[in-house]
């Protein structure tokens, strides 16, 4: 690897500092989390930032104190640290009781040692997988003017919101905290500022270059969870190509706030299918005081894909995006 | 400097593998070292005012060292070439075939997906440190016993996943074997002798 | 589970036959084997090499003047610095041991080639004092690039018109350097379609698969004055030291390779490599040891793996199921240099009076196809056998009783030196429960998961051949075996002690291994081909047996003295053809909405002869029929044809089976001894590997009731095929 200096960040606001310390006098920077992609991008020499370099700095954030707790919040809901390893998240008492979706995402990402030092910021601001940014084409991603899948290899690319990138966003954990309402706590040089998912995640249409808004010099410090209702329950479901250890094919991030069998409503964000976590408000709308017979969640099912639209090598998302919506959505509203 | 600087001119796709393109390398490049005798020495007037280095303590398989490491060193380049613990291997250094597991305070760890740097501190186990005294653990024994090990490059990891395993749950099923050790490849593909052993060895009530 | 005795007239003898550790499992499960990267030597260089970028291109020029000025590199090779001939790399037909086919071979292959003809082909090498140093100094490696025309397709690279690879195009080259497929015609197969009631024909296509071995490879080279010591995962020391030694310039004896443990070969090793001579250079130049690593992805696209193909078949049959005609056109996808013989097995295996198939091995500038276990034959089984289990089902076949009817069975002209195919089917039939499992009518289970069964059947080449060994007894009766196998995972250090042993009568203890190292162990034929247990465990045999007459003749040897017999036996089988036997029944469970497919049954009866070892053999088997697995559902190189870059190289992009992805598999072995080989041993290690791919595929159709006829088998394809 090229060389470059690791530097301890003891707190969030030391981490913002060294960092635009580091982009003042001209160096390139990371912040990292379990390091775990960010090694392998680095060893690649897929540079992690467009525009950037290789990092000369990486601001380790694990040395933050704090950072990594779940935490009631005062409103019933929970606060959650951007450093929590996907195996912490996964496997906390809160979490599994009230935001099932959350923990069934983290258990899903990758291998066991990948979650014990994975964490949550990092999962949800990984770069694409996609094999032509990983293979160091400069592309859009790289901050380049093409898209290599658009007349290439798109088998994993994008059935929804592409263009003029047709990246799938990465993140298991991301869906999930999407369909929870999470709100995002990003801190940079300015301060702190808090953003819905919709204003987290960006399309390529926005900004082709980048999936979330963070600067270079702005960390990821924690998402908030909104209280759940009584009625809530939640799940998700990872499509892939083989049994474990790979990236979303199509999932489904499902929450439904249900009465009796009547669900009161839902939220249904998709992954593997779009470069930002997918919600789909048609699917949702058919949901919304019904109760879920097989034939619903087929209806639902469909909708969800009603409005994909399929590259020259993708059209196998549709059904299959299809199939986990319909099956995670009746197994959920079923369930005791 | 905002932090953004240009590109190269003319890259239209950076070169392959270890190719050209990117990021220049380590600053001030100084002309080679006549005269340097051993690799050591060189290294170290290679690391004189190059690399950040960083003193950090590790504690491998019991015992303490007290190390000076260049910050982009993984944990699995200093255990093999600093400390010569070769039983962690490299399989892929992509943290995608979990051959250079190692226990970090007991937790399975991919070593070459992890800075040195970022252990100061820990405990490391490595598979030179199951056995003592002359005695295999139940495991060990187990994966001879039930030959587990076809070429065995895979095995020291598949040992350090199924150990922390049987520590933390001493008597798993076959679905949480393959669980537990899903982030150990086998290429070989003795994915059934492997499990069989770690199986063998919750039966016999071995502590791992 | 054990060998199975068949019919009570073979059972373990002393030590052969029972279940026996590894004799060096200890050193696996403590981390002690020295794998050729934990070699340490003081003073040791590390190196990296520089790859090409382009599919096709020429160098107009390199400079490596920055890359030398780093502090800490040592030395920098190029193709201008070195013009060393990489011949093991370039075999015309495939005759990978033939000194001669080196030295007609008209298509040259260079450590250093220009032009380059495939991502991934070294173009330069740095050794440094570590091997970030080595890292960065490629990045300072400038080359004024002409990018050629590139093809990547099969049936493109043989339309007139597509990119020459070699001036004679794009068909590899014979042999005798001509320009001209693989052909085999049987009987006359125009009257064998007169004679058909039913003509079929079908087109079927295998990937490429990497071998993929857990040990990315490496050489640590040294040199001694003129002397050179290569540590190098080789499956053939003799091999590896005889092709280092004619492309550096020097005599055998002046070449010594050193293996003691291997992470994987599977058949792709059993040879020099051009990094081992990289690493000589670097050596020589930088007058220092140097240890060359390659990374996952050098390793993943600067070696080899199975060649892909393109299968057409013609297949006529008469009403009853009886085939009458088969005629096959097939093209392997070589890379551009013709390492190994891109040959397609598997018609072979029926009995069928009249056949043609034609091969063609064809140049693209992907990378470079080579031997991986059972190199011919699981892309072939998988297609004809597709083929005629769709053709079952077409006429009503149960494709069991298709199969007894038309695989190939002893005749006088064809002679065996013994025959267990029909009984590997029918205890497969009986173990599998076929009858129940197989769906009379493809896809007919109702609902969105089905079931299905299907089986594939198989012979395979367990010849008799050359191989030597050394047997030593000292005074205090220990017992040293040389023998020139390094053990890529079969166990074959251990097979060898106990034929050792149960020849001289003696207990395992008492017999000492000495291999993998030139310098001290004698020519072997070296681990592939499955051949290691039949000719150097034979030639082990009959060296035991020469000293026992010895020990007869003189007595024991007194203190300070030693006996030593050798042998190296060229048995012959007079003409029989000496082949393992074995059949393969898989059930899966497929999922028609999500694409998902589970092998919920997997039972493998093979013949192997005698078993010497019964756990290693079985192990064989399994991780066998898992990377026949892999091979159906999951693993491919996938390249893009505008650009011809490979995009999925390493585990995770070709979606290696994991713990959770692999079923058990259930291993019986049908016992006989043909008084052939060490007590009648015959070939396993590659045996079972051939049927999966088959098996699976048709247990597919089974289920879902569509054909699919291109490997892998995914769920995108399967998605693809119900919608």
């Amino acid at each position: 690897m090229k060389a470059f200096a690791n530097q301890n960040a003891r707190s969030v606001e030391e981490a913002v500092t060294l960092a635009q310390q580091s982009l003042q006098g001209g160096q390139s920077v990371s912040f990292v989390g379990g390091g775990t992609d960010l090694l392998q991008l680095m060893k690649d020499r897929v540079v992690n930032r467009p525009g950037s370099e290789l990092p000369d700095v990486l601001v380790n954030l694990k040395t933050v104190g704090g950072l990594n707790q779940v935490t009631p919040s005062a409103q019933g809901g929970a606060i959650i640290g951007g450093m929590i390893t996907l195996d912490a998240l996964s496997q906390d008492a809160l979490v599994r009781d009230r935001f099932s979706v959350l923990a069934e995402a983290a258990e899903s990402v990758a291998s066991p040692q990948i979650r014990k030092a994975g964490t949550l910021a990092g999962n949800v601001c990984q770069r694409p997988w996609c094999w032509y940014f990983r293979n160091g084409f400069q592309c859009y991603k790289a901050g380049g003017s093409v898209c290599y899948s658009v007349r290439g290899e798109n088998q994993l690319h994008a059935i929804f919101g592409g263009g003029p990138s047709y990246i799938v966003h990465p993140s298991d954990v991301a869906p999930a905290l999407v369909a929870l309402d999470t709100s995002f706590r990003v801190v940079g040089p300015e301060g702190e500022r808090t953003l819905s998912a919709a204003d987290f995640f960006v399309l390529p249409r926005q900004d082709a270059e980048h999936e979330n808004v963070l600067a270079d010099d702005e960390v990821l410090a924690s998402v908030e969870l909104p209280a759940p209702g009584s009625g809530m329950r939640s799940a998700f479901h990872k499509e892939m190509d083989r049994e474990a250890w790979t990236h979303a094919l199509a999932s489904a991030a499902v929450v439904l706030d249900m009465d009796g069998g009547v669900v009161r409503s839902a939220r249904i964000v998709l992954g593997g299918v779009a470069p930002i976590p997918w919600r789909v408000p048609e699917a949702e709308a058919l949901l919304a005081g019904n109760r879920v017979t097989p034939e619903v969640a087929r209806a639902v099912g469909a909708a969800a894909v009603a409005g994909a639209r399929a590259m020259s090598k993708n059209a196998y998302k549709i059904p299959l995006a299809r199939s986990v919506v319909e099956r995670t959505v009746l197994t959920l509203a079923t369930s005791a | 400097m905002d932090g953004k600087t240009e590109k190269g001119r003319g890259l239209t796709r950076r070169d392959f593998l270890e190719g050209t393109g990117a990021a220049l390398v380590v600053a001030g490049a100084a002309p080679k070292f006549a005269g340097a005798e051993s690799s050591e020495e060189a290294a170290n007037l290679q690391a004189a005012g190059t690399a950040p280095r960083t003193r950090i303590r590790l504690t491998v398989n019991g015992t303490e060292h007290r190390i000076e490491v260049e910050d982009r060193w993984t944990l699995n380049e200093v255990l093999r070439d600093q400390l010569e613990l070769t039983g962690s291997k490299i399989g892929c250094n992509r943290g995608e075939c979990g051959a250079c597991t190692v226990l970090v305070d007991g937790e399975p760890t991919y070593s070459c997906s992890t800075l040195a740097v970022w252990m100061d501190g820990r405990a490391i186990e490595t598979v030179e440190g199951l056995e003592q005294d002359d005695e295999l653990t139940p495991l060990q024994q187990a994966f001879i016993d039930h030959d587990a090990a076809q070429c065995g490059f895979c095995t020291p990891g598949q040992l350090m996943a199924a150990t922390a395993l049987l520590e933390r749950n001493a008597s798993p099923n076959t679905q949480e074997v393959r669980e537990a050790l899903v982030g150990n490849l086998c290429r070989c593909s003795n994915y059934n002798a492997i499990v069989e052993a770690v199986l063998a060895t919750a039966r016999t009530g071995g502590a791992p | 589970m054990t060998a199975q005795e068949a019919q009570g007239s073979i059972g373990p003898l002393n030590t052969v036959g029972h279940n026996v550790p590894r004799i060096d499992a200890y050193e696996r499960v403590t981390g002690k084997a020295t794998y050729t990267r934990d070699v340490r030597v003081p003073g040791m260089l590390y190196a990296r090499v520089l790859r090409s970028p382009h599919p096709h291109a020429r160098i107009r020029s390199i400079d490596v003047s920055r890359a030398e000025s780093l502090a800490g590199v040592r030395a920098v090779v190029t193709h201008e610095t070195h013009q060393y001939i990489y011949s093991s790399g370039s075999i015309a037909g495939g005759r990978q041991y033939s000194d001669a086919a080196k030295d007609i071979t008209e298509h040259i292959r260079y450590m250093f080639d220009n032009p380059v003809r495939y991502v991934g082909q070294p173009v330069a090498a740095v050794a440094a004092v570590d091997r970030h140093v080595a890292e960065e100094a490629l990045a300072l490696i400038d080359i004024d690039w002409e990018e050629l025309p590139f093809v990547i397709d099969l049936e493109e690279a043989l339309e007139a018109g597509a990119p020459k690879i070699w001036p004679e195009g794009n068909l590899g080259l014979d042999f005798r350097n001509e320009a001209r497929p693989m052909t085999r015609s049987v009987g006359d197969i125009a009257a064998g379609f007169r004679a058909a009631d039913r003509v079929f024909e079908d087109r079927y296509t295998t990937a490429f698969v990497q071998d993929a071995q857990m040990e990315p490879r490496s050489a640590l080279a040294e040199w001694h004055g003129d002397k050179v010591t290569i540590h190098t995962p080789t499956q053939g020391i003799s091999n590896c030291r005889h092709d280092n030694a004619r492309d550096l310039g020097l005599e055998d004896h002046q070449v010594q390779i050193v293996c003691k443990y291997m992470g994987g070969g599977f058949g792709d090793k059993n040879g020099s490599y051009y990094f081992d001579l990289i690493a000589a250079a670097l050596a020589k130049e930088a007058d220092a040891p140097v240890l060359l690593e390659l990374t996952r992805k050098d390793d993943w696209l600067g070696t080899h793996g199975r060649w892909h193909t393109v299968q057409d078949f013609k297949v006529g049959v008469q009403q009853d199921g009886t085939v009458t005609a088969i005629q096959q056109t097939g093209y392997s996808g070589m890379g551009p240099y013709l390492r190994r013989s891109g040959g397609i097995s598997g018609i072979e295996a029926y009995a069928c009076p009249n056949s043609e198939r034609v091969i063609y091995p064809v140049h693209t500038n992907r990378m470079v196809s080579g031997n991986f276990r059972a190199p011919s034959d699981p892309q072939g089984y998988f297609s004809i056998q597709s083929m005629m289990d769709d053709i079952a089902y077409e006429i009503g076949m149960d494709p069991v009783d298709f199969a007894k009817k038309n695989m190939l069975r002893p005749t006088e002209d064809v002679r065996f030196t013994n025959y267990m195919l029909e009984d590997c089917i029918d205890r497969g039939v009986e173990l599998f429960d076929w009858q129940s499992r197989r769906r009379v009518e493809p896809g007919s289970d109702a609902g969105r998961i089905k079931r299905g069964a299907g089986f594939s059947f198989m012979m395979f080449r367990s010849g008799v051949g050359p191989s030597s060994a050394i047997v030593r007894v000292d005074s205090q009766e220990q017992y040293t075996l040389f023998v020139g196998v390094t053990d890529i995972g079969p166990g074959a250090k251990t097979t060898m002690a106990l034929i050792a042993a149960e020849e001289l009568g003696v207990p395992l203890s008492e017999v000492e291994v000495v291999w993998g190292d030139t310098d001290r162990c004698p020519y072997s034929v070296g681990e592939s081909g499955s051949r290691t247990t039949t000719q150097t465990g034979y030639a082990v045999v009959q060296a035991a047996k020469d000293l026992k007459a010895q020990i007869a003749e003189s007595g024991m040897p007194r203190r300070g003295e030693v006996l030593i017999a050798s042998a190296t036996p060229t048995p012959s089988t007079q003409g029989a053809r000496r082949m393992c036997f074995g059949a393969h029944f898989v059930e899966v469970e497929a999922n028609v909405q999500s694409g998902h497919v589970r092998i919920t049954k997997y039972v493998a009866v093979h013949e192997s002869g005698r078993i010497l070892n019964p756990l290693p053999a079985r192990d064989q088997i399994r991780g066998a029929a898992l990377q026949g697995v892999g091979q159906a559902l999951h693993e491919d190189l996938l390249y893009d044809p505008r650009n011809g870059h490979p995009l999925n190289a390493g585990y995770y992009g070709a979606r290696h089976l994991t713990h959770l992805d692999a079923p058990e598999i259930e291993v019986e072995f049908i016992e006989t001894d043909d008084g052939f080989g060490p007590y009648g041993a015959k070939t396993v290690g590659e045996a079972g590997i051939i049927l999966g791919p088959a098996a699976v595929a048709n247990a597919i159709y089974n289920a879902i009731g569509v054909r699919m006829k291109d490997l892998p088998i995914t769920r995108q394809r399967i998605l693809e095929a119900l919608s």
